[in-house]
């Protein structure tokens, strides 16, 4: 078994309520900490509070944009891992994340096992005990 | 202006809007080619026939005038010649009667004598008669007896007595015949008295002398007395002592109509005598002259319209061409335009769509995803396998409508542009790095003919990415298994061309107006969404290009896309 502190903590931040909940659901179901957000604000404040080493990111959220949250916590958390999810099935929003230093991005709907894949991918780099 | 404008579009065809309704049809090119082809012929003949009739009528008042001087010059030397003529015959009777003659022509033979030598040398003259004072004839030689008549009551011995000569109108007298008078008083100092010599000349001697005059400057010449009587034969109102009108007017008269001709009538008075000299002619002495100025004058005229008409012909046949040319240039433009909209307006509900349908499916493909999870962590139980299966093909469907928000949402892309300095050949590699395996997997050779030294181009990586795969995965889908796609890459112009032509089935002639409409397809239900041609004509648009494609069954397809090295489309959007 796998203690909880070398779990990845991930934070899931999407204002589709189900949605988030589901993915965290299923990546507890693989081995990772999870929390779920569902707006800018608390996204910023969660990071804060759960010190996460990524951040699943959704562009769209009511409160504040996804790539001002974006900006906001590269600058408080340069060290913060992000990936970009959106619901816009283009590259491009992706690529303006990554431009502003998310590490990667995935279009909805997630495959799970890509996303998986991609955070052990970033993370590793700063968990090799795994 | 605009009152101009709202003037000439009442006669110019309708105007553009209702063109592109299509109830409304073309403009009338018939009606604009009739109303070009009468105004042009207007203003070219109009000019043309005013000047020709200003002419005409001009040269026409100089012949006129011209004939009056010439008429009026022979109407002079005419009547001068009579004048002459009458001269000479008074001076004759006057010679002979000299005033101191009276007693030797009253007695024995001398007035016979002198008769017969007047006689040889005038033929003319029909008789001589001596009147005294009294007026009785005292000496008479002639054909008549005529001795002793008395002509104290006659007309012409108080007008010989008072004036000293007389000269008489063409008459029958007895003899039936015509002939003139001429009277000479004088005073014979010897027997103190005014006797008169009478000299009877017959009247063909006038028509003589005026047929000698008459030339063929004028149709008819002839004498009239005062009350119109004819004194010589006319052509035209008969023999002599015939009544012609009464003149009325002496000098030329113009337009007088005769025998349906119009005609110049002169009528001039021969001072001392009771004749007026009459002369016709029919208008137009330069006959000649005249008809060789109409025949020119209309020769130029007809060839000018002719020519007009001609040149009219061709160049309103020119011009409604051009125009009718320009219009379906427009109609095309317009067209296209309308196209352009439609597809952009399906783009913007299409990525609405997508988008709305995208988050509800995510949420599908998560909750499917972790009964799956429980699925495989729980232990057998009843209808397991079912619900197993029925999660599979719920994920297969959401992939499916995955593939499909995906493409809808493609439409959304942002309208700015990535731009960098790109080489096209470098695209195309890396695009078909991505294809390695689907063209292995279906044995396909890719034969690359790209230009070595294209010029790099400023555009958007991904998008050109995008539309080349979209293309050569096309040709793949089309070529199925075992065949060849051709690349190739140069530069025309301003562009950069980039052809891929695949030796597939080919698209038949009925589907390939429709290649580019979104969500057409020929693929079978679920294989393809019809938007990947549209996606990619609207992708090349943005990026300022153009695709065409051309295709015959059984021979393959080949797309042709053009680049512009500079897309200043998407400068201006920049700015």
């Amino acid at each position: 078994m796998i203690d909880d502190n070398d779990k990845i903590k991930v934070l899931i931040a999407d204002d589709e309520v189900e949605f988030a909940s589901t993915l965290a659901t299923r990546l507890n179901l693989r081995n990772f900490s999870t929390t779920v957000v569902n707006s800018g604000q608390q996204t910023l404040s969660a990071v804060a509070k759960e010190q996460p080493d990524i951040v699943l990111l959704d562009l769209k959220m009511p409160d504040l944009d996804g790539l001002e949250v974006l900006a906001m916590l590269r600058e408080e958390h340069p060290e913060l891992k992000v990936i970009i999810i959106t619901g816009h099935g283009s590259f491009e929003m992706g690529r303006e994340g990554m431009e502003l230093g998310a590490s990667d991005y995935i279009m909805k709907p997630v495959d799970l096992n890509l996303l998986i894949e991609k955070i052990s991918d970033i993370c590793l780099g700063s968990k090799k005990d795994s | 202006m605009k009152k101009q404008d709202a003037f000439f579009e009442k006669f110019l065809p309708k105007s553009l809007k209702s063109l592109i309704d299509p109830g409304s049809g073309k403009r009338n090119y018939k009606l604009l080619r009739a109303i070009l082809a009468v105004t042009m012929l207007a203003i070219s003949i109009g000019p043309v026939l005013i000047v020709a009739g200003l002419g005409y009528r001009n040269y026409g008042d100089l012949v006129l005038k011209a004939e009056d001087q010439q008429l009026e010059w022979q109407l002079d030397g005419k009547v001068k010649s009579i004048k002459h003529m009458v001269k000479n015959l008074r001076s004759v009777v006057q010679f002979t009667a000299r005033r101191d003659r009276y007693t030797e022509l009253i007695e024995g033979d001398s007035l016979e004598n002198l008769f017969l030598r007047l006689k040889q040398q005038y033929p003319f003259f029909a008789d001589l008669g001596v009147i005294d004072e009294t007026g009785i004839q005292q000496a008479y030689v002639g054909p008549y007896e005529l001795q002793g008549a008395n002509y104290q009551e006659e007309k012409w011995f108080g007008e010989v007595s008072d004036r000293g000569v007389y000269i008489s109108e063409v008459y029958t007298g007895y003899r039936q015949v015509p002939h003139f008078a001429i009277a000479v008083s004088n005073y014979d100092p010897k027997t103190r008295q005014v006797w008169t010599l009478r000299a009877t000349i017959d009247a063909s001697t006038l028509q003589q002398f005026v047929n000698t005059i008459k030339t063929n400057a004028s149709d008819d010449l002839f004498l009239i007395n005062n009350q119109g009587v004819l004194q010589t034969s006319s052509a035209y109102y008969g023999d002599t002592l015939s009544q012609f009108s009464a003149p009325s007017f002496y000098g030329i008269q113009h337009d007088i109509s005769l025998e349906g001709e119009y005609i110049f009538r002169a009528i001039l008075q021969i001072e001392d005598t009771p004749w007026a000299l009459v002369l016709i002619k029919k208008r137009f002495i330069h006959q000649a002259d005249w008809k060789n100025f109409q025949d020119k004058l209309s020769l130029i005229v007809m060839a000018c319209i002719v020519l007009s008409v001609l040149v009219i012909c061709l160049l309103v046949s020119l011009l409604t061409g051009l125009i009718s040319k320009v219009d379906d240039l427009q109609i095309a433009m317009l067209k296209e335009a309308e196209h352009t909209d439609k597809l952009a307006s399906i783009g913007r509900l299409a990525a609405g769509v997508g988008h709305e349908i995208n988050n509800p499916l995510a949420i599908i493909d998560q909750k499917t995803g972790l009964i799956d999870d429980l699925l495989q962590m729980s232990g057998e139980f009843e209808h397991k396998a079912m619900i197993n299966n029925s999660v599979k093909v719920i994920n297969q469907s959401v992939e499916r409508c995955k593939i499909i928000t995906h493409r809808l949402l493609g439409f959304a892309r942002r309208t700015d542009i990535a731009s960098e300095w790109l080489r096209i050949n470098t695209i195309v590699s890396e695009v078909l790095q991505f294809l390695d395996n689907a063209l292995l997997y279906s044995r396909i050779k890719v034969d690359l003919q790209l230009q070595d030294d294209l010029p790099r181009i400023m555009s958007d990586r991904m998008q050109l990415q995008q539309i080349f795969l979209n293309i050569i995965n096309n040709a793949i889908d089309a070529i199925g298994k075992d065949g060849v796609i051709n690349i190739i890459t140069h530069k025309i112009a301003g562009d950069i061309r980039v052809v891929i032509q695949d030796d597939g089935p080919g698209i038949p002639e009925e589907v390939l107006p429709h290649i580019f409409e979104p969500f057409y397809t020929t693929k079978e239900t679920g294989k393809g969404t019809g938007l990947g041609l549209s996606i990619t004509y609207g992708l090349i648009k943005r990026l300022g290009g153009d695709i065409t494609v051309r295709s015959h069954v059984g021979t393959g397809t080949a797309f042709t896309i053009t680049l512009p090295i500079h897309n200043e489309a998407q400068n201006d959007r920049r700015q």
